[in-house]
């Protein structure tokens, strides 16, 4: 178990020094920087005007659709890796069972894929 | 000190109350409540792996992937149910949601 | 292995006090991120159980994918959240005491079960066969032995794609779309019209 974890050891590394670098270059900027805080300098610069409104804006919603059919597909993909992974290790009449059942959920999802293309959800208007 | 299955359950206990403690508190932000469900849903995953490991079976593993499916299933339904009642009512507090036909 | 145990208990506190602060920051965006980090420390905890297949699945699935839709949703409905916490300390002490029973309840159970059985003979946490590695031994029954769970698994997808899409999409009636099979088959009697046209006379349609 533990010669497992070591494997994961360059990782756990790469995210310590990510870190302290990170908290080193913030706190140094907040500890040395100079500052001299006023209400002007600190209000949004809009072109000399007074900022008209909030800087978050409303998303469009389409974004929001194609997320989501992102997400389904990422889920699809995801169960191809142990299939891609295990179908050649198996014996051969599981490995052609598998190979079915797969190929059975590619299916079921192409219809989706089919269903969301007709009705123009992947299009940009 | 070794780390046994019951630190692991304990995590997840822990994660699944703050869940549901957060389902509480905010009852009228459907957000925080779908990420309080998204959560449970982890402890419950935390808690099927841990016990995979511990009594070496894979199928724990199994069934965290297919909870883990319906989890992300879930949230994308449950989001783009939230925007479509966003759009009707122009507010999202759930509260004012009791009568049907919006 | 104290190693292991430093790790556990960093991933472990990462993950409970992120899960706090997502139901308890004031900005949603924040809640969102705070999920982000909650998530990640759960995949490093299913690492160290040596479930490395669902702990890159839940990297890419929900800090890729799923995280990013709540942010979508926070950032894209213009809502005032300050008037949703309203009620926020009126359902604290309820949430509390169930809360407080839940976790009572739940710690018995799991300190039953884990100090009882098999938990105890198996000490550590180990793979279920050590030849293959994680992705191939779940790849190896998935498709054959959890078929109909496989199956299921993708209509429930189809039914959220197709949700989705019901749910979310709106065609502007006002926005005029390609129609490529029309444009390029278009010939030239279809647009033009040779006519002749007598001397004081008009074209009538």
């Amino acid at each position: 178990m533990n010669a497992f974890l070591l494997q994961y050891l360059p990782i756990v590394i790469f995210f310590a020094i990510a870190t302290v670098l990170g908290l080193g270059f913030m706190i140094a900027a907040a500890v040395m920087a100079p500052s001299a805080p006023d209400a002007e300098k600190n209000s949004a610069y809009e072109c000399g005007f007074n900022a008209f409104d909030d800087a978050r804006m409303k998303f469009d919603v389409r974004f929001y659709l194609v997320s989501i059919l992102f997400i389904i597909f990422d889920l699809e993909v995801a169960f191809l890796f142990p299939w891609a992974v295990s179908l050649f290790g198996m014996p051969h009449d599981k490995m052609v069972y598998a190979f079915v059942s797969m190929m059975v959920f590619l299916g079921v999802l192409t219809v989706g894929f089919i269903y969301e293309w007709k009705k123009g959800a992947l299009e940009w208007e | 000190m070794t780390i046994g299955l019951a630190h692991y359950l304990a995590v997840a206990a822990i994660l699944f109350t703050i869940g549901v403690f957060g389902i509480f508190v905010n009852r009228k932000n459907v957000i925080v409540i779908l990420m309080s469900i998204e959560m449970i849903l982890l402890s419950v995953n935390i808690n099927f792996v841990a016990f995979s490991a511990y009594l070496h079976n894979i199928q724990g593993q199994i069934i965290a992937l297919f909870v883990l499916t319906v989890a992300a299933a879930e949230a994308a339904v449950g989001l783009a149910i939230l925007v479509t009642f966003f759009r009707n009512r122009g507010d999202i507090a759930v509260d004012d949601a009791s009568m049907m036909k919006g | 292995m104290p190693l292991t145990a430093i790790a556990f208990y960093l991933l472990a506190i990462v993950t409970v006090v992120s899960g706090f602060m997502v139901i308890t920051a004031r900005n949603p965006v924040h809640s969102v991120l705070y999920l982000i980090l909650c998530f990640f420390s759960g995949a490093g905890l299913f690492v160290l159980l040596g479930a490395e297949f669902l702990a890159m699945l839940l990297v890419v699935v929900y800090v890729g994918a799923v995280a990013v839709l709540f942010l979508f949703v926070v950032m894209m409905l213009d809502v005032d959240f300050a008037r949703l916490r309203e009620g926020y300390a009126q359902y604290l002490p309820l949430g509390l005491v169930v809360a407080a029973v839940l976790l009572g309840e739940m710690v018995t159970v799991s300190s039953a079960v884990a100090n009882r059985g098999a938990a105890a003979a198996n000490a550590t946490p180990q793979a279920a066969d050590l030849h293959v590695s994680n992705t191939q031994s779940i790849g190896q029954v998935l498709y054959t032995d959890y078929i109909y769970f496989f199956q299921a698994a993708g209509i429930v997808l189809l039914i959220a794609m197709i949700g989705a899409i019901v749910l979310t999409l709106r065609h502007k009636p006002s926005v005029r779309r390609q129609k490529i099979h029309e444009q390029v088959g278009r010939r030239r009697r279809d647009a033009v019209e040779v006519t002749k046209v007598g001397v004081g006379e008009g074209i009538s349609e």
